[in-house]
């Protein structure tokens, strides 16, 4: 396939956090808002005047100050993002919107406030206490929590209009970026997409780490380009598969998922479009904040929610991008020391394979990729079964 | 009388006996050493051989 | 001369005879101490203490009276236990109770042992009695006639709310298969840890969590009730094993999910509702309306064993406490989070202890024969698989574990009148639970150990450091830098919660010994147990 126009200029965008785009929203005038979690509604740090930056900590090489902090034995993702703060990689920032999603998480949040690792004299964190079910007192509680942690500091220090009306803007803003997006991983489900799951991967990846304003046009364009674009005269995979798990922000994992030989053709993980990408539908007599809560905690996947609806609901939104996307089978991506992906790996993974007899590789691995030559030969292996169990009929 | 004292006598006798016998298992641990000996390796025994149910 | 004292005259010449197998006189003479008499490895003494003749007599008659309540318990349901020890590997460990005494109290004399073991005798008639009430009703045996009217619930959720149902009864899931088995016998818990990892769950969970898992899949969960109460605390990984358990019980559950962040009125708002949302799921399930009169009646007791815990906190932070060390820790997480206000007894024995420990105040009784050298509170989530720690700490280094984090559970009062109070006071007091409420909820609830330790006179901070604990892990530094500035003695006790494999008992004793021998430069007050091995016993 001919390549994308702007993907190397996408990819550039990934090496930093403070990226061209988001100095150029700081130029204008813009609050830069940091959040690390799906549970933090990134609609509401998109309100008009803000732009959210889901952190991450690209080419991160090394964690030794956040081992100090934190041990060995914690997060490499959360370490990550903590080093990457201590090296002043995150001074642009005015606010960390964190989440006691896990304690890992919390703790490396807590320290954002304890330590003041990021110089900037307007910067603030707050913590959210999430919600572990999808009832109506969970989502009450989500509202008090967003309401208190995330709307009103912002307009307290950062002078943020809240109003029905900005928040209306944010949603529509949310809706707009999503709709591109869905559009362009709707081409996955094609026998022989024009876009690769790397492509896709990076090109989600800059509509969470850019100002969403300056970001849009590239999409835009991207989306026309790919209606277009003509894909390889056969498929170039051997097959298709669907990855899910926590933190992938490194789009070289997707790449040596592709590598050896299928392709991602949907991204059921944090930093992925699902969820992430779903329109936002405010309803008859609704109000925009609420609109907001109740999309967040319904489209939350996290493997954190301990109802059986939320436990059977993370299966079959599985089950159904399977389908949905023709997949051959399922890689459940589990980051080291991650308690709660560590349970729902085995669970999801045995439920998949023994209850639904879906091929499933599941797999841990570092943040930063390192023993690619373990993850390539499993995946190969993984990838052969596929072939051998689709020649077996 | 005589009935009294013997049954007495018979009740500080049984206790006597009581008393060493339980104070002799306890003082020289012998209770734990039956258990951690004999029994408790039979049982592994049994519990090593269970086919159980096991499944996510 | 009272009675105590003519019979100290008249044992006197029997002890002093017999004082060379008394391992404290062994070890004060340099002659040998408390492991000359165990087998090495496996831990198996040869002979029981000898702590001179009153004290033994004393431990004699308390090991008596816990043999009795194992008859009992065993008298009580025959067949049932028979089916349970055949059944569950887990009751098998149950075997291995009495060592598990021994272990504890090593080194306990006059008042110290004489509360020991009234609380022990408590614990084990509890617990016993619980034993047979749910093998006699656990479906996979066959059933009996209260199967259905149990509540099984998480065991880190403090039952006494539940205590409202008049004909139900609460009974913890875990406790037995998992928790309090893990204190008896180390070796239990790797097993079901095995399962679990051989089914894929990584080895670097918390072990406690991935021990409840190994048990639900290895399906030796007993089965009771119609529906459970499962619950997010204290943390992460118990919240994620909880799926597994459902799956496996396949009973209709409720996820009690209380607030991380349980100090914020908005979280206990919430925690107040998720309360009230389980009770309405108990009442829909089992078709039982909430009585408050019945709740009031066991909160009573409740206040009344925590007003007495207060005063017992008092004489805690003087050195005359006779009540230290694991015999307060077991008994205080028994009571707390097991029994909760549920069992009378459990007041009866609150009220002799109180006494005692007055009296001893009014005496100047120094515990352990006044050799404590330092007063330290233990914080974080404590080794299951070496409850002993702390009598090991005394007898070895004179550190006195004066109190553990999790004695510091639920004290607040509850209103015994009013149901819209009551239920306030339940949310706080229930969200105050074992290895959770300071370990979760932000910085300044584990930073509160200072508080605590001041309050209680410490000089010394041991603080757990569970290897698979990702919320103690994250606040190492900090909590380092905070000792500096205090100018507090701060020791790392590694260790791996349900695993001794990872991090054995000597490798944790070590933790102790490299900071008193290296950084403190004392001795040991017996040198037969500052290194040895027991990795071979319960």
């Amino acid at each position: 396939m001919k390549d994308l126009k702007h993907l190397i200029y996408f990819e550039n965008l990934l090496q930093e956090a403070k990226n061209e785009l988001v100095d150029q929203a700081i130029k204008e005038g813009n609050h830069p808002l940091g959040y690390n979690c799906y549970y933090i509604p990134e609609t509401l740090l998109n309100l008009p005047g803000c732009f959210s930056s889901r952190l991450r900590a690209p080419r991160c090489t090394s964690t030794d100050v956040a081992n100090y902090y934190m041990t060995q034995r914690n997060c490499p993702y959360a370490r990550s993002i903590l080093e990457r703060a201590v090296e002043g990689g995150y001074n642009y920032l005015e606010a960390l919107f964190g989440a006691e999603a896990c304690s890992t998480m919390e703790r490396m949040e807590e320290h954002f406030a304890l330590y003041n690792p990021v110089k900037n004299d307007k910067f603030f964190t707050t913590i959210i206490d999430p919600p572990m079910k999808g009832d109506d007192t969970n989502l009450e509680y989500y509202k008090v929590q967003l309401k208190e942690k995330v709307l009103k500091p912002l307009k307290k220090n950062l002078g943020v209009d809240i109003s029905e009306k900005a928040l209306k803007a944010a949603i529509k803003d949310h809706n707009d970026i999503a709709k591109i997006i869905t559009e362009i991983g709707e081409f996955r489900k094609l026998d022989n997409p024009p876009i690769t799951g790397y492509e896709f991967h990076v090109i989600q990846l800059v509509s969470e780490v850019c100002p969403h304003y300056l970001i849009k046009p590239y999409l835009e364009e991207t989306l026309a380009e790919i209606k277009k674009r003509k894909p390889e005269p056969e498929f170039p995979f051997r097959a298709r598969l669907v990855v899910a798990g926590s933190e992938i922000d490194d789009p070289d994992f997707t790449k040596l998922i592709e590598s050896c030989g299928a392709m991602v053709v949907a991204d059921r993980y944090c930093f992925g479009s699902f969820p992430s990408r779903e329109q936002i539908e405010i309803k008859k007599g609704e109000k925009a904040f609420d609109a907001i809560c109740r999309h967040y905690l319904e489209t939350n996947q996290c493997a954190r929610f301990m109802d059986g609806e939320k436990i059977d609901q993370r299966t079959a939104e599985i089950m159904k991008l399977y389908k949905d996307f023709k997949a051959d089978g399922v890689i459940y991506e589990q980051m080291k020391f991650c308690e709660f992906w560590s349970y729902e790996k085995v669970l999801a993974g045995n439920i998949l394979a023994n209850q639904y007899k879906v091929p499933v590789c599941t797999i841990e691995k570092e943040y930063m990729l390192g023993s690619m030559g373990q993850l390539r030969t499993r995946f190969q292996a993984f990838v052969e079964s596929l072939e051998i169990k689709a020649i077996g009929g | 009388m005589e009935f009294v004292l013997k049954a007495i006598l018979k009740v500080v006798k049984i206790a006597l006996i009581l008393f060493v016998v339980t104070f002799g298992i306890y003082m020289n641990n012998l209770e734990n050493k039956l258990i951690f000996y004999v029994i408790r390796p039979l049982l592994n025994k049994h519990y090593d051989s269970q086919v159980r149910d096991r499944r996510v | 001369m009272n009675f105590s004292e003519f019979t100290d005259i008249l044992v006197a010449p029997i002890d002093k005879a017999l004082q060379r197998y008394d391992p404290i006189w062994l070890a004060e003479n340099g002659k040998g101490g408390q492991r000359t008499r165990y087998n090495d490895k496996n831990g198996i003494e040869k002979y029981r203490e000898w702590r001179g003749t009153k004290d033994t007599l004393r431990d004699y008659v308390a090991w008596l009276k816990n043999v009795g309540s194992m008859g009992q318990m065993v008298a009580s349901a025959p067949v049932a236990c028979l089916k349970g020890f055949w059944e569950y590997r887990w009751m098998g460990s149950y075997l291995g109770t009495f060592i598990f005494i021994n272990r504890l109290f090593e080194g306990y004399r006059g008042e110290e042992l004489k509360i020991a073991n009234m609380h022990m005798h408590a614990i084990t008639s509890s617990l016993t009695k619980k034993i047979a009430f749910v093998l006699k009703n656990d479906k996979r045996l066959g059933g009996g006639p209260d199967s259905d009217n149990i509540i099984p619930y998480d065991e880190t959720l403090p039952p006494l709310y539940l205590m409202g149902f008049p004909g139900l009864t609460p009974v913890p899931l875990q406790t037995l298969p998992e928790f309090i088995i893990c204190d008896i016998d180390q070796h239990i818990e790797p097993y079901y840890i095995d399962v679990a990892e051989s089914m894929g769950l990584p080895a670097d969970v918390c072990s406690r969590c991935s021990a409840e898992t190994g048990v639900a899949i290895d399906d030796a969960f007993p089965i009771m009730g119609r529906g459970m109460l499962s619950s997010n605390m204290p943390c992460n990984a118990s919240e994620a094993t909880s799926s597994f358990q459902r799956r496996r019980i396949g009973l209709p559950d409720f996820p009690v999910t209380l607030a991380m962040q349980h100090q914020e009125e908005e979280g206990k708002d919430f925690s107040e509702q998720v309360l009230k949302d389980s009770m309405k799921f108990i009442e829909d399930i089992y078709g039982v309306k909430y009585d408050w009169n019945e709740l009031f009646k066991y909160a009573k007791l409740m206040n009344e064993q925590n007003e007495i815990e207060m005063e017992k906190w008092d004489i805690f932070a003087t050195p005359y406490s006779p009540l230290n060390g694991i015999s307060e820790t077991l008994y205080k997480l028994y009571e707390w989070q097991s029994v909760n206000g549920a069992e009378p007894m459990f007041n009866e024995v609150d009220r002799k202890v109180i006494k005692i420990m007055r009296d001893c105040v009014d005496k100047k009784y120094e515990a352990f024969g006044g050799k404590t050298r330092h007063r330290a509170f233990l914080w974080g989530p404590s080794a299951v698989y070496y409850t002993d720690f702390p009598t090991w700490a005394q007898n070895c280094w004179g550190i006195n574990v004066v109190l553990n984090m999790d004695s510091t559970m639920g004290y607040n009062h509850i209103d015994t009148e009013d149901p819209v109070k009551a239920m306030r006071d339940l949310t706080e007091f229930s969200q105050r639970s074992c290895m959770r409420h300071h370990a979760v909820g932000g910085w300044d609830n584990i930073n509160a150990v200072w508080d605590w330790a001041k309050r209680f006179n410490c000089d010394m901070i041991i603080c757990n450091d569970n290897v698979a604990c990702k919320g103690m892990n994250g606040v190492h530094a900090a909590l380092e830098e905070q000792a500096a500035e205090y100018g507090m003695h701060w020791v790392w006790l590694e260790h791996d919660l349900e695993d001794s494999r990872t991090v054995s008992r000597q490798d944790m004793r070590k933790c102790i010994n490299d900071y008193m021998s290296v950084v403190l430069g004392e001795e040991p007050l017996d040198a037969t147990i500052v290194e040895f091995d027991d990795s071979e016993g319960y």
